[in-house]
């Protein structure tokens, strides 16, 4: 027999326990009748939605369930009290007493009448707000870069660790011309070159295995292939995600046909001015060597007169048996000395125009003066023009080629030689000074007393401007650019108080002397 | 002015100098060389006939400016130009101001020889028709006031009593005059007196 006070003790013991759990759950429990007027609620449910126990009382769920979830959640509800299921499951908003909104999952449960006690709706409420703005932020942030990777100009492709392409992007139809359909489950080699799927192949292979990348991941320039068979340039950038314990990775494919076009383009456009420049050089060249001639001819023709003009006085005394041995002796002692003195001049020129073995020599820059200075000499007699050199003793060697610093040196003076041919009413004063710079560079100067550059003077450098009339504008041009081509400037300035400087400098040769 | 013909030099190149002075030699002419045209000009001139051969590129003066210069100071020498390349411009310049050749170096020997030659006898004629100038000039100068005067009158075309009657004296004295002025001039025509005062009246003309 039953001990009854035994029973009555327990089951007050019973509900006292089930009183304080509820009361005291970190859960939120709500009771209700079946048409939805609480009935009880715990500290934890009044508390999210800030109403007094007996506020609370006076309500029905719907009076606090957020206008949008009010359908869906009396719907089922319904279905509930019909007894079409047992219970349900709803994640909805809450109106609080302060009009905010907090975010629940219910799970809510009919409780069947039971002697003399109405059935009633039980319901556990989780607060899941902070849950929810965390899924609202990261669907934002999904949403972003979906965003990005669809408009994005790049294709974008995501394959697994066995290459396979899971994803692409728009782009990608655009710069291989496949659909998403047509790639999706196929190996990403589809889009290599036969030449490059082996490697590529070898590489990821090697990479899963060891870790180990074969390539930069961050814009490595490979070859692409477009659905129509046509190999293009691309630069592929990687990453790597690791999910549910497999690698995805994704790559970012540029097409850059275009960038290398310009780029060859360019290159091409680059050397055709480069073959130009060099071939404005040589004809500039020689049209500085032709000015040259004239002098050159004089100079040579002087010996060979007297040569003709001896040879032919013999000639002439032995016609007439006029056989004094002094003047025959007299006169064959100069024809032999003018045949040297000729030679000795061919020998200058053969030294001054000497082929010097290509590029960049040690060189004296006070010698490479010299050796212009003496081809250019008659000419200054000629033009009346007092030539002054101020060259700086002991000057370190600078690293050129000789035959250009000729070149630059000759157009120089001979610029100066003619800026001063018009001048009668001061001295013709032509000065070559040699020196080192504040920048510790060699600095050869050419100083003329002529009648300067005026307002000539920002483009005197510029290709085919020219002063003179027979000039075809490209000395300066093309020795400016010979001496930028040794690492040096070449700019002019006024002279004082007539004339005009042009300098140019070059950088000391490195390394011990040879 | 009975002096053998000079032949100068003038080249500022010693080898072609030299050479030019034995050729020119070869000859049988005198020749004296300079470097300059101021080592020249520094030189008397000779009382005999001569050229100049001259280098036109020179330095100082250049050949063609010194054929200015000569004009200048009216020294009528003939040149003959030698040059290392001559073009056309300075080639009609140096012949248009008078010079008898402009060789090209290097020039065959009697290209030059002829040039030499040809320059001397012009100024050997030159000289000749100065001498005679110079004589006449001292004939007339050796007159008298009065000679000159009627001398002047014959020669305009007036008849001896037309003269008498301008200068109020009689014309016996002015046949006297007369014929001591024509003995006096060396002359043995009237017809040879006209040309003798033509030529005067003519070089006064010409340097005033």
């Amino acid at each position: 027999m039953p001990d009854l006070h035994a029973t009555a003790e327990r089951r007050q013991h019973i509900e006292k326990r089930w009183l304080a759990a509820f009361e005291s759950s970190a859960i939120g429990i709500a009771m209700a009748d079946l048409a939805g007027r609480f009935l009880e609620a715990n500290s934890v449910f009044r508390n999210m939605l800030g109403y007094t126990e007996s506020e609370l009382y006076q309500l029905n769920y719907l009076d606090v369930t957020y206008e949008e979830d009010r359908n869906t959640n009396l719907e089922l509800a319904r279905e509930l009290v019909e007894g079409k299921r047992q219970h349900f499951q709803i994640e909805k908003r809450y109106c609080r007493k302060d009009g905010t909104l907090v975010w629940v999952r219910n799970n809510v449960a009919l409780v069947p009448g039971t002697g003399g006690v109405a059935p009633l709706l039980f319901a556990v409420i989780e607060d899941i707000t902070r849950r929810k703005e965390e899924e609202s932020a990261r669907r934002y942030t999904e949403e972003k870069y979906r965003l990005i990777v669809e408009t994005a100009p790049d294709a974008v492709i995501c394959v697994d660790e066995s290459s396979t392409i899971l994803l692409t992007n728009p782009a990608s139809t655009r710069v291989f011309g496949y659909d998403p359909a047509e790639l999706i489950g196929k190996p990403l080699t589809i889009l290599m070159p036969e030449f490059l799927r082996k490697l590529h192949e070898a590489g990821f292979k090697r990479y899963l295995a060891t870790g180990q990348r074969h390539i930069n991941w961050q814009g490595t320039e490979l070859t692409g292939l477009r659905k129509n068979g046509q190999e293009f340039p691309v630069e592929v950038s990687f990453g790597e995600l690791i999910k549910d314990g497999h690698p995805v990775f994704t790559g970012f494919i540029r097409d850059i046909s275009e960038r290398k076009q310009a780029e060859e383009i360019q290159k091409q456009a680059q050397k055709a001015i480069q073959t130009m420049h060099a071939e404005l050089a040589r004809v500039s060249r020689f049209t500085t060597m032709g000015e040259l001639a004239a002098s050159i001819a004089h100079e040579v023709n002087q010996p060979l007169t007297a040569v003709n003009n001896n040879s032919n006085a013999c000639l002439r005394l032995l016609a007439n048996q006029n056989l004094q041995p002094d003047v025959l002796r007299g006169a064959l002692e100069e024809i032999v000395a003018d045949g040297m003195r000729a030679s000795a001049i061919i020998a200058r020129i053969r030294a001054f125009i000497k082929k010097e073995p290509v590029g960049k020599n040690r060189l004296d820059v006070n010698q490479v003066i010299g050796e212009v200075l003496t081809m250019t000499g008659h000419g200054f007699e000629e033009n009346r023009i007092v030539l002054k050199s101020e060259l700086a003793q002991s000057l370190p060697p600078v690293l050129g080629d000789r035959v250009q610093l000729q070149q630059v040196l000759l157009n120089l003076i001979m610029n100066g030689t003619e800026a001063m041919s018009m001048v009668t009413d001061r001295p013709r004063l032509l000065c070559v000074q040699s020196r080192i710079d504040e920048s510790s560079d060699v600095l050869i100067a050419v100083c003329d007393s002529g009648t300067g550059l005026g307002l000539e003077a920002d483009r005197v450098f510029d290709p085919f401007f020219t002063t003179k009339v027979n000039g075809m504008g490209m000395g300066l041009s093309i020795s400016r650019s010979l001496i930028e081509g040794h690492g040096g400037r070449l700019w002019a300035t006024p002279n004082s108080p007539h004339g005009a400087v042009f300098s140019f400098t070059l950088p000391v040769a490195g390394g011990s002397p040879s | 002015m009975t002096g053998a013909p000079v032949v100068f030099v003038v080249d500022d190149d010693p080898s072609v100098r030299s050479s030019l002075k034995r050729l020119i030699s070869t000859v049988g002419l005198q020749v004296e060389s300079f470097e300059s045209a101021d080592t020249f000009l520094q030189r008397k001139p000779p009382d005999a006939p001569s050229c100049l051969v001259l280098d036109v590129r020179l330095r100082g003066l250049s050949g063609l400016d010194f054929q200015r210069e000569l004009a200048a100071r009216n020294i009528r020498i003939p040149i003959v130009f030698i040059t290392g390349h001559g073009d056309i411009p300075m080639t009609v310049k140096a012949m248009k101001a008078g010079a008898i050749e402009f060789l090209t170096k290097p020039f065959r020997d009697q290209d030059l020889l002829d040039a030499v030659r040809i320059a001397l006898e012009r100024d050997q004629s030159r000289h000749e028709q100065e001498k005679e100038l110079t004589d006449v000039k001292q004939r007339f100068n050796s007159l008298t006031p009065r000679e000159q005067e009627v001398i002047s009158m014959v020669v305009s075309g007036m008849l001896n009593k037309q003269i008498a009657d301008q200068l109020g004296t009689a014309e016996n004295t002015v046949k006297v005059h007369r014929s001591r002025a024509m003995e006096k001039m060396h002359a043995q025509s009237v017809a040879e007196l006209v040309k003798m005062i033509e030529k005067l009246k003519n070089s006064s003309e010409k340097t005033p």
